[in-house]
């Protein structure tokens, strides 16, 4: 038996789970939580033995079967592809997926009857994530891609009477939309221009196809990826997203919408590397989105704001990492280029699991204190044991601290950044705000990580600890997954040893093959990643001494003057909300009145105006109506004759 | 045998005379009247043209026509009693209640 014959089950399988539970979940006593879990581990087992098979062997499958014939030339299909990138987003979608479900069970165990409702939309999320990752063609992917923003605007709704979470929900899918709307017209360029969007075909077929629609197809894709993933400019969806149960944030930032952006990039890679100019706009915009959201995320106010700012720094990471990688391959480094792409998705993998990690932590937090203020915390270490040790372990992963995951997947990304500074200077400033992004990235993570764990409780939880509504720290359903994801935050990073540096040779068969001792000299005598450990280390001890030092004081250097002013533009987002609104408000509604004023003058006035014309015409002509009998016979008569003189005359009746 | 043409006249001199009592008169039973001579005037070229051409089926038709004529002679001449009950008059240019 082949396994990967029965890949096409793992979608299948939760949205099974999400038909049952959403048919008949209403009545089950846990209102469908335990068909949720069986759904999601079902898909979980069959994902990791095809993840298994798939990486092992190196096999690349695929299945493609016709869907809709548009004509000879133009065909959909539907099928499934497996490759080792497909691999590693099944274990980390399906992983993730199942550990927040269990999680769930107990996080959401308040919510009564509504937690039916929560059941039925996760199983959809995770169902059409999976079927996201196994697609074979650009269209199948668009298609899923679009129902996971269906599921995040539907979970970050899920408190929908709050009127916060309602317009983060609208924000959230207007802003994904924009990004959309650029996905399909690159899908339209591609479509045309090649005739197929299967994947290898599209590979395959890059040689004949023409540069400049193809550099505009790969630009538009990656707007697609830039709404999803929360790239800048569009990156303002996210921090707002945080408005859903934790275990939404943990599903879209870990396992998830914002990963299928980076995914569609690395889907879409060999496309960039046929433009110079779009790889390095990829770059550009990854490097910046890492540095700008990196900086937000410094004096971010919530727990969960700090979290969701990083995601989107760590998301510019990925992209910063495959448009370096695209830029190389344009300019004939193939080797260098299929390290890049590997560094990108190593790093996607490593931060699955951190993010993944810290999100359900913070969930812990709230669900202990009944807060989100990081000001209102402090203190709870000594009561949370499990949750501040798996957290410190994410942060050091994070932040990039050796041996941890995230330190080597940074590192190969800032690696992979400053070799393609070599051709061009551009990637050289992008290596420089990565480095100083990896130094913000430690110092925000360690100064959220004190202000929850360390130093005197306040009051928030100053009373949950008083109170003691909780006797024990959590139930074992939401410290278990805590458990698990800590394990692999700090593990998973050693996946770099294994074979040929992960992802190395997905494009590229020959890249980049070797042993652990060369690959651990290599790494350690760069001094590239010295750099990178100095930063991490330098903001680590900087959150320590603005912590536990009054002497260098955050506040009192945010007093006044510049500081204060860059800490209120930073807290206000660089003034991103509130410019979109105000685009919003201007363009938007002066153009709506602009319409109003086309509605009510011009097509009423034509409507009005023949209205008008027909009711006095009318008042005119009737007066022929004299209920005089004969006068009608006459014109009758008179007609009937001028018609057949007419005929006579024009010579039909000749 | 009668040449074509002279019934052809008389039909049409018939059609016009009828023609000219409906729009003229003002005495409903004589436009009824006149309606009467259109159709036979009508009649006449059917049986015309049904020996001229040989063809038995024009007379057929005109039989027809004659009998049509029988009931809506008796249709009009039913409304137009009752007209003369209710508005004592058969004047057409009493009756100009349908208008405007």
């Amino acid at each position: 038996m082949d396994i990967l014959e029965y890949a096409w089950l793992i979608p299948v399988i939760p949205l099974l789970a999400f038909v049952i539970v959403g048919f008949l979940g209403a009545k089950m006593k846990d209102k469908g939580g335990m068909v949720a879990i069986l759904g999601t581990a079902g898909g979980m087992v069959l994902a990791l033995w095809v993840a298994f098979e798939v990486l092992t062997t190196g096999r690349v499958f695929e299945v493609s079967m016709d869907w809709v014939i548009l004509s000879s030339e133009y065909r959909l299909e539907m099928g499934v592809f497996l490759d080792s990138v497909a691999a590693m987003m099944l274990i980390v979608v399906s992983l993730i997926s199942f550990l927040v479900v269990i999680y769930s069970t107990a996080y959401m165990h308040d919510e009564g009857p509504r937690r039916h409702r929560y059941y039925t939309e996760i199983c959809l999320f995770v169902g059409v994530m999976l079927g996201l990752v196994i697609a074979n063609n650009f269209i199948q992917l668009f298609i899923f891609w679009e129902l996971v923003g269906l599921c995040s605007y539907l979970l970050i709704g899920f408190w929908f009477e709050r009127p916060s979470a309602a317009s983060a929900a609208k924000k959230a899918f207007l802003v994904t939309r924009v990004g959309d709307v650029m996905f399909m017209i690159g899908l339209f360029l591609l479509f045309t221009e090649l005739k197929t969007l299967n994947f290898n075909l599209v590979w395959d077929s890059l040689e004949t196809a023409d540069a400049a629609t193809l550099a505009f197809a790969g630009f538009f894709l990656f707007g697609g990826a830039i709404g999803k993933s929360a790239q800048f400019p569009l990156h303002d969806w996210l921090p707002d997203a945080m408005e859903g149960p934790t275990t939404v944030s943990a599903l879209i930032h870990a396992a998830t919408m914002v990963n299928a952006g980076v995914y569609l990039v690395a889907r879409a890679f060999p496309i960039l590397t046929t433009s110079g100019e779009v790889s390095l706009f990829v770059g550009v915009i990854g490097g910046v989105t890492a540095f700008i959201a990196a900086t937000m995320a410094l004096c971010a106010p919530k727990i969960k704001g700090v979290l969701a700012y990083s995601t989107v720094s760590q998301l510019g990471y990925m992209i910063l990492a495959l448009g370096a990688g695209a830029f190389m391959w344009n300019h004939g480094h193939e080797v260098a280029a299929s390290i890049a792409f590997g560094a990108g998705l190593f790093h996607l993998m490593n931060h699955a699991f951190f993010k993944g990690l810290l999100f359900l932590g913070a969930g812990l937090v709230i669900y202990y204190v009944h807060t989100e203020e990081l000001n209102k915390m402090g203190g709870l270490g000594k009561y949370m044991k499990v949750t501040s040790i798996t957290m410190l372990i994410a942060s050091l992963s994070i932040a990039g601290i050796p041996p941890l995951s995230g330190f080597w997947s940074k590192d190969e990304v800032l690696a992979a950044t400053f070799d393609a500074g070599d051709i061009n200077l551009t990637f050289a400033l992008l290596w420089i705000l990565g480095v100083a992004t990896a130094f913000m990235t430690a110092f925000y993570m360690f100064r959220m990580w004190f202000m929850v764990f360390k130093g005197q409780p306040n009051e928030c939880s100053k009373d949950a600890i008083e109170h003691g509504q909780h006797k024990h720290e959590a139930p074992l359903a939401m410290l278990l997954p805590l458990v698990v994801l800590a394990t692999l935050a700090f593990g998973s990073g050693f996946c770099l040893f294994i074979g040929d540096g992960f992802f190395g040779s997905v494009y590229y068969h020959d890249a980049h093959i070797l042993g652990i001792g060369e690959r651990l000299t290599e790494v350690f005598t760069s001094p590239l990643t010295y750099i990178s450990i100095v930063a991490a280390v330098g903001g680590l001890l900087l959150a320590y001494f603005s912590f536990f030092k009054t002497k260098v004081s955050a506040e009192k250097v945010v007093a006044k003057g510049f500081p204060k002013a860059m800490r209120q533009l930073l807290l206000d987002r660089y003034k991103f909300p509130v410019t979109y609104d105000k685009i919003g408000y201007v363009g938007l509604y002066g153009f709506s009145l602009l319409l109003d004023k086309f509605d009510r003058y011009v097509i009423d006035g034509i409507v009005n105006a023949i209205s008008a014309f027909l009711v006095r015409a009318g008042g005119v002509v009737r007066k022929a109506q004299t209920g005089f009998i004969q006068s009608y016979t006459t014109l009758l008569l008179a007609g009937v004759s001028l018609i057949i003189i007419l005929l006579y005359v024009v010579g039909a009746l000749r | 045998m009668i040449p074509m043409e002279y019934i052809l006249v008389i039909s049409s001199s018939l059609f016009a005379v009828g023609a000219a009592g409906v729009i003229l008169r003002k005495n409903a039973i004589i436009v009824l009247m006149s309606i009467e001579l259109m159709l036979n005037a009508a009649n006449i070229n059917l049986v015309a043209f049904s020996s001229y051409l040989g063809d038995a089926r024009g007379q057929a038709f005109a039989l027809f026509s004659i009998g049509i004529a029988a009931a809506e002679v008796a249709v009009g001449l039913a409304i137009l009693l009752n007209l003369n009950k209710l508005r004592k008059t058969v004047n057409v240019d009493d009756i100009n209640l349908l208008r405007w």
